[in-house]
């Protein structure tokens, strides 16, 4: 083989040697400069998948990726157990998270750290009191006042509560005790609201010091015996809808009385129930296509985390089933997320049990792009 | 013996809680979210563990390292068998959650039904090991007394979480 190696350079050089032109080098490359990728400007086809990094639960992040271009635009860390929330007005990212002055152990430190969404550079950070809630994410660990004057964090240790922090103050005002009720669910522009174990709505109404001026508690909406409903509910403008474990769609309407509770619909029919189950860490909604999205598998009582098999997809005018989309868990895995760009011409994400995230027509269920392995373990998206 | 034993470390565990703790909230949550021993005759037994008799009888259900062990029923984490400890103590050098849940798993072996606490083991960052996620009789977390989702570490001096144990506190009685 050497040898004829040798033979075929000589070869080629004695074609050039008899008159054969000799092409010209490329010219070098030219001299790069090191500099810092500016964000092009947000759209709602940016995805905040969130990694909560299962096997180094210190370390979740976020990763902010772009789903026209199917690339990752950036990362924001987030520590321990940590709760995200993106601003109203779609500017920042809340980040409420835990850490320890060296790395697993030493002097805990709760902060809230805000991150510009035009840089990705953390410009802001507030210290909280130590008694953040440490659990899976939902879009209601930490929120938002409408105004962006208030943010609420939940609390439990195990005593349930939530801290004000006034962000024009930069620093927590109150610490209000929400009578084992978990979670903040922003519910008006000086409210919000928690669920309650009873199956009840707790509203806490906040003055402009950000202490409490009043509470009240619904009606039961919901039974935590007989059917319990996902803390992972979903939040649309005024409303959210809240997916029961059998299978029941529960929408609580907020404004400026008490909130407001339709009937619930089943996404299953009488012969389905009890077999086919919701499972999952988020379901979808798109209010343009008025259309929502739940990840179903064929299971049991405490199946309830089990990743779907399908996509079942509803109309929420009719509250009737228009399509299932069998997902190939062979290749993908099964579905354990979904979230919906809020947007006219929107992008369905499906988050799997391998953490791929694959994008999809959310008309037609077709498959527009796969990311076959996001970071460690993605649990959740987020869209602003 | 196990049983004094674990007695004396919940009601040790719950008063060094309840005195790091006065929110108002507390004896309401922590009534429900835990607990001593002494309070073991006043919780509501889940009988709903007896899905698990439904299961295949190919399953084994007898190896702790193993996520169909009949004691996981409902656990969700890293099981410490797999991290330096067992299915019923926590690896070296981390520390037990003085606060956890308390749930019935059905062991098809003898046919009895046993009350398990869910404890985590606290203060070393995650295992990464043999992650088991069963849920039977799992709620969500505004029921905190049947919900292993949160950071049961939550408590803890260093309330990182390592990994998971099913310990048995006696038998179910129907």
């Amino acid at each position: 083989m050497r040898a004829q190696m040798v033979s075929a350079a000589g070869l080629c050089l004695g074609l050039a040697v008899c008159g054969s032109p000799v092409a010209a080098p490329p010219p070098p490359i030219a001299t790069e400069h090191l500099e810092v990728t500016h964000l092009p400007a947000m759209n709602a086809h940016w995805a905040f998948l969130f990694d909560y990094a299962e096997n180094s639960e210190i370390d979740a992040r976020v990763f902010v990726y772009d789903a026209d271009h199917f690339r990752q635009l950036g990362q924001i860390d987030a520590g321990y157990y940590p709760g995200f929330a993106i601003s109203p007005d779609k500017k920042m990212s809340a980040v409420a998270t835990t850490y320890w002055s060296r790395g697993w152990h030493g002097t805990r430190a709760d902060v809230l750290e805000l991150t510009d969404n035009s840089t990705l550079a953390q410009t802001r950070e507030i210290v909280l009191p130590s008694r953040r809630m440490q659990g899976p994410p939902t879009a209601f660990d930490i929120s938002y006042s409408p105004d962006q004057r208030f943010l609420f964090v939940a609390d439990l240790t195990p005593a349930a509560s939530l801290t004000v922090v006034d962000l024009n103050k930069g620093a927590p005002v109150a610490d209000i005790d929400t009578d084992g009720c978990v979670l903040v669910i922003p519910s008006g522009p000086r409210r919000v609201s928690s669920l309650c174990e009873s199956g009840r709505l707790l509203s806490i109404n906040v003055g402009e010091d950000g202490h409490e001026t009043s509470r009240s508690l619904s009606a039961q909406f919901f039974n935590v015996d007989r059917d319990p409903i996902f803390v992972q509910g979903i939040p649309t403008g005024n409303q959210v809808r809240f997916i029961s474990f059998l299978g029941d769609v529960y929408t609580v309407t907020f404004g400026a009385g008490e909130p407001r509770f339709d009937a619930p619909w089943p996404l299953v029919s009488a012969a389905e129930r009890g077999k086919w189950r919701p499972g999952a860490n988020q379901f979808a909604f798109q209010p343009h296509l008025a259309r929502l999205y739940v990840p179903m598998h064929v299971g049991r009582e405490g199946s309830h985390k089990e990743p779907g098999s399908e996509i079942w997809v509803f109309d929420t005018d009719r509250h009737v089933r228009v399509a299932r989309w069998v997902v190939d868990r062979k290749r993908y895995g099964g579905v354990i997320a979904v979230q919906a760009s809020q947007d006219a011409d929107p992008v369905l994400y499906a988050v799997t049990e391998n953490s791929s995230v694959l994008m999809m027509d959310p008309r037609s269920g077709q498959i527009r792009h796969v990311e076959p392995k996001v970071g460690q373990t993605v649990w959740y998206v987020w869209t602003p | 013996m196990k049983r004094s034993r674990l007695d004396g470390w919940f009601e040790k565990s719950t008063r060094s809680l309840a005195q790091r703790t006065s929110r108002r909230g507390f004896i309401g949550a922590l009534g429900q979210a835990l607990t001593g021993a002494a309070l073991l005759p006043l919780l509501p037994i889940d009988r709903s563990g007896l899905a698990a008799a439904a299961e295949p009888p190919a399953a084994k259900h007898d190896d702790p390292l193993a996520c169909d062990y009949w004691k996981y029923c409902a656990i969700d984490g890293f099981l410490c068998s797999c991290c330096g400890g067992s299915s019923a103590s926590c690896p070296p050098g981390t520390t037990p959650s003085p606060i956890t849940w308390i749930g019935t798993c059905h062991n098809p072996l003898d046919g009895r039904d046993y009350m398990v606490s869910y404890n985590d083991c606290c203060g070393k960052t995650s295992c990464g090991s043999c992650f088991c996620n069963r849920n039977e009789g799992e709620k969500p977390m505004y029921r905190l007394s049947r919900n292993n989702d949160v950071n049961w570490c939550m408590a803890n001096d260093n309330p990182n979480y390592h990994c998971s144990v099913s310990v048995i506190l006696g038998v179910a009685e129907k």
